[in-house]
């Protein structure tokens, strides 16, 4: 009896196993109706409609990891929203934003639980886009444009499921994107500081000179190849993925093969410090010390120096970042996106538009606090950067990049991590000498592409 | 004195149907454990449900946190379903018979079972002998247990970050090799992938030595003083006791701490992550078993959580296998 009884427990969870697993299979709530990524939703939230409906509900806002610095301001802007918006509440929630950050987002959405209002950045976005989970902004506000520097607008798209080129993000605030090095380590290199180089391989090239001046001393650069693709291949005009983004054509360009040997060059020279092949990529602490050359391309850092070694700081020179064949800069700024599965899109849509209207992008990037650049026109017109004072480093760092966001773009090529981890394997071995260049382009092509085929 | 009152006469096998006097229990009554009032309190723990009540919470959460995941991967291993949900299809074994022909699989393999090959038996014994020198009870004892188990209570991360700083071509350990005229130029710990390999695995034994010290503590407590000073009268040396009193002595222990070591070994993802970066080092040749699962299977954009899942299972097979080796062996020598 007891032995029946046993067998009858363990069937019947053996049975709510399996068929829980076979829930877990077919992904999302099911059912009749609009849907997003699987997700029931409202039917206004999808489809070519404009969105429509009183902008009354309570949504929620992430931010990434910006409550600790920025919570007064947030906090500010929430007000007012509310304020102009009776019936409306919005609850804020900020996300420590790791490297775990779009596993986890990626895990909400499939919950169906994504917030209704979502810093997001690029990856995190082209996922979300890719499943289906974020509101087509251009679609759901014709309007939605109007207040943003018109090439970043265009250049900030993403690819939907079935291909089609779609608005899902708003361009928030980027860093920018500057040449920061030691001009003294430069001078005795030889470089020319009063003239930057126009291309990625003229700034190659003057990292081989303090190689050669240094003779490991100190170094140009860092070695990790992980920051610089596709950043570099980017600025060049190297496609690194078709049109469809299903599969990689970086090995079709010849510069490829070259930039890659430029960059095994370099290590063997001793432009980079050998222990950094495969681990920290960040040149802050070796550029305070005075051991690097070259530091990291943003006035943030240009900031950090300045806070933290006043002597090299002092030494510190701000270049224009090689425009290369783009012919201007180029980089994802800070996304903000709308779930498609909010139960109150009119409050979230009105929301992201009064969170990156002109007159809070403004506020926010002249908060003390903070060196971060405004996307829309209007903040870029603003007297804060359009008469910037002073002819230290930090105001150098500020005026180039309030000048070349007139024309900067947020093209970005989207590389999943391990696509990216797939390709950067492979130069690495190019710049261990393992492998010949030309092999390290073909092979790391051949595995990216193994990844982007069981994508499909 | 009491007044007799008139007592229902025994019957033999009567208890379980004598309905009490007063009012019928209540249906939680009758739910709850404890006898009710009337009713023979040992029949009613023997009520078949009432052990499954009592082990429910358990089993939920097994049931919900290990089983569940364990069959829906074992699902999953036979489709091509993508970490971003979706239609999932069936691909019957075309995930196991892609890990066959897959070069970057088996080198993971080989890392995952090379780093439990050296792990395990270093960390079965390293942490004993530590335990034995600190097992006395010598003034200033407890300072040197404390160290030696700090490193267990530092986050992975630190740890890692330190190791980083140690093992950097300009870090302390190659700047005494150096000062010692020891080695020319510095050691490349950090850019060549066997050094990061075992550098990782020298990562893992020192964050592990004080935990499973802790364990071997307990056990040694179990050791008879008195063989070690019969042993000791006999002539038998300190290593000779070692292996032949202490070791027989915290066998159960160690075959523990060999199965806890070698899961936890095939497992290993944040050592090699901490040194050898997102790549898992150059090339990505230091890529354990779990670090291929996340690249293959988690990534949200290129993942297929159908072939990381067979990976999965590939990785529970090698780990039970070796696990149940291990018992063998060991059965066989006992026996």
């Amino acid at each position: 009896m007891r032995a029946k009884r046993l067998t009858g427990s363990v069937a019947g969870v053996l049975v709510l196993v399996l068929t829980a697993a076979g829930c877990g299979l077919s992904g999302g709530s099911g059912g009749g109706g609009a849907t997003a990524g699987g997700c029931k939703v409202d039917q206004g939230n999808v489809g070519s409609g404009k969105l429509t409906g009183d902008v009354k509900g309570r949504i929620t806002f992430q931010t990434t990891n910006l409550k600790k610095d920025f919570g007064s301001f947030f906090n500010g802007v929430i007000k007012d929203f509310e304020k102009a918006h009776p019936g409306a509440t919005v609850k804020w929630i900020d996300d420590p934003g790791d490297n775990t950050f779009t596993t986890r987002t990626v895990a909400d959405a499939q919950a169906c639980t994504l917030p209704d209002v979502i810093n997001l950045n690029s990856e995190t976005a082209t996922a979300l886009t890719k499943a289906g989970y974020l509101l087509d902004l251009g679609v759901k506000d014709p309007d939605v444009a109007k207040p943003f520097v018109p090439a970043f607008w265009k250049s900030s798209t993403m690819t939907a499921s079935s291909g089609a080129t779609v608005h899902t993000v708003l361009p928030w605030y980027t860093g920018g994107i500057v040449l920061t090095y030691n001009t003294d380590l430069l001078k005795k290199a030889g470089v020319d500081t009063s003239k930057s180089p126009s291309s990625v391989f003229g700034l190659f090239a003057d990292y081989e000179k303090v190689a050669k001046a240094a003779k490991g001393a100190y170094y140009a650069t860092m070695a990790n190849p992980v920051w610089r693709i596709p950043a570099d291949w980017d600025q060049m005009n190297i496609k690194t993925l078709s049109d469809d983004g299903k599969s990689a054509v970086f090995a079709n360009d010849p510069r490829t093969v070259q930039w890659v040997a430029w960059m095994a060059k370099l290590y063997k020279e001793g432009a980079m410090p050998k222990d950094s092949l495969s681990s920290s990529n960040d040149p802050s602490t070796l550029y305070s010390q005075g051991k690097v050359a070259y530091g990291s391309t943003n006035p943030s850092f240009v900031r950090f120096v300045k806070q933290n070694s006043p002597s090299v700081y002092a030494k510190t020179g701000v270049g224009q970042q090689p425009f290369d064949s783009l012919g201007h800069t180029t980089g994802a700024p800070q996304y903000i996106s709308v779930a498609a599965t909010s139960d109150h899109a009119p409050v979230a849509l009105a929301f992201a538009e009064f969170l990156t209207d002109a007159e809070n992008q403004t506020a926010w990037c002249k908060d003390p606090n903070v060196v971060v650049f405004p996307t829309t026109t209007a903040s870029l017109d603003d007297p804060f950067f359009q008469n910037v004072t002073g002819n230290d480093p930090f105001s150098d760092a500020r005026k180039l990049v309030a000048e070349q966001l007139k024309t900067a773009t947020a093209y970005q090529t989207n590389l999943s991590p391990a696509v990216q981890n797939a390709i950067v394997a492979q130069v690495q071995l190019a710049m261990q000498g393992k492998k010949s260049a030309a092999q390290a382009v073909k092979d790391a092509q051949a595995k990216a592409n193994e990844l982007l085929k069981q994508a499909g | 004195m009491a007044t007799e009152t008139a007592r229902p006469v025994p019957v033999p096998g009567a208890e379980r149907t004598t309905a009490a006097p007063g009012p019928a229990p209540s249906l939680l009554r009758r739910l709850l454990p404890g006898p009710a009032p009337g009713a023979n309190g040992a029949a009613l723990y023997r009520r078949w449900w009432l052990p499954w009540l009592w082990t429910a919470p358990a089993i939920g959460c097994a049931v919900v946190f290990g089983v569940f995941p364990f069959f829906n991967t074992l699902l999953l291993s036979f489709t091509d379903a993508k970490p971003l949900g979706g239609a999932a299809g069936f691909v019957g074994l075309d995930n196991y018979t892609r890990m066959l022909g897959d070069s970057d699989f088996w080198l993971a393999t080989r890392n995952s079972v090379l780093y439990a090959l050296i792990v395990v038996p270093l960390m079965v014994l390293l942490p004993l002998m530590l335990a034995v020198l600190v097992e006395k009870n010598l003034p200033g004892i407890g300072f040197f247990r404390s160290a030696f188990y700090t490193p267990v209570l530092a986050s992975s991360v630190v740890v890692g970050l330190s190791w980083q700083w140690l093992l950097a071509d300009d870090g302390l350990v190659n700047t005494w090799l150096q000062k010692a005229h020891l080695i020319r130029s510095a050691i490349p710990f950090l850019s060549d992938s066997w050094l990061i390999l075992l550098s990782a695995m020298g990562l893992t034994l020192w964050k592990g030595l004080g935990w499973y010290m802790v364990f071997y503590l307990a056990a040694l407590g179990n050791v008879p003083k008195e063989l070690h000073e019969a042993a000791a009268m006999d002539g038998a040396g300190a290593v000779r006791r070692f292996w032949h009193i202490t070791v027989p002595g915290v066998r159960q222990a160690m075959m523990l701490v060999g199965t806890l070591t070698g899961i936890g070994s095939l497992r290993v993802f944040t050592e090699i992550y901490m040194l050898g970066s997102s790549t898992g080092g150059p090339g990505g040749a230091d890529r354990t078993l779990p670090f291929y699962i996340r690249d293959v299977g988690l990534d949200p954009l290129t993942g297929n959580a159908g072939y990381g899942s067979a990976v999965s299972v590939a990785l529970f097979a090698l780990t039970l296998g070796l696990t149940l080796l291990a018992q063998r062996l060991t059965k066989e020598e006992e026996a």
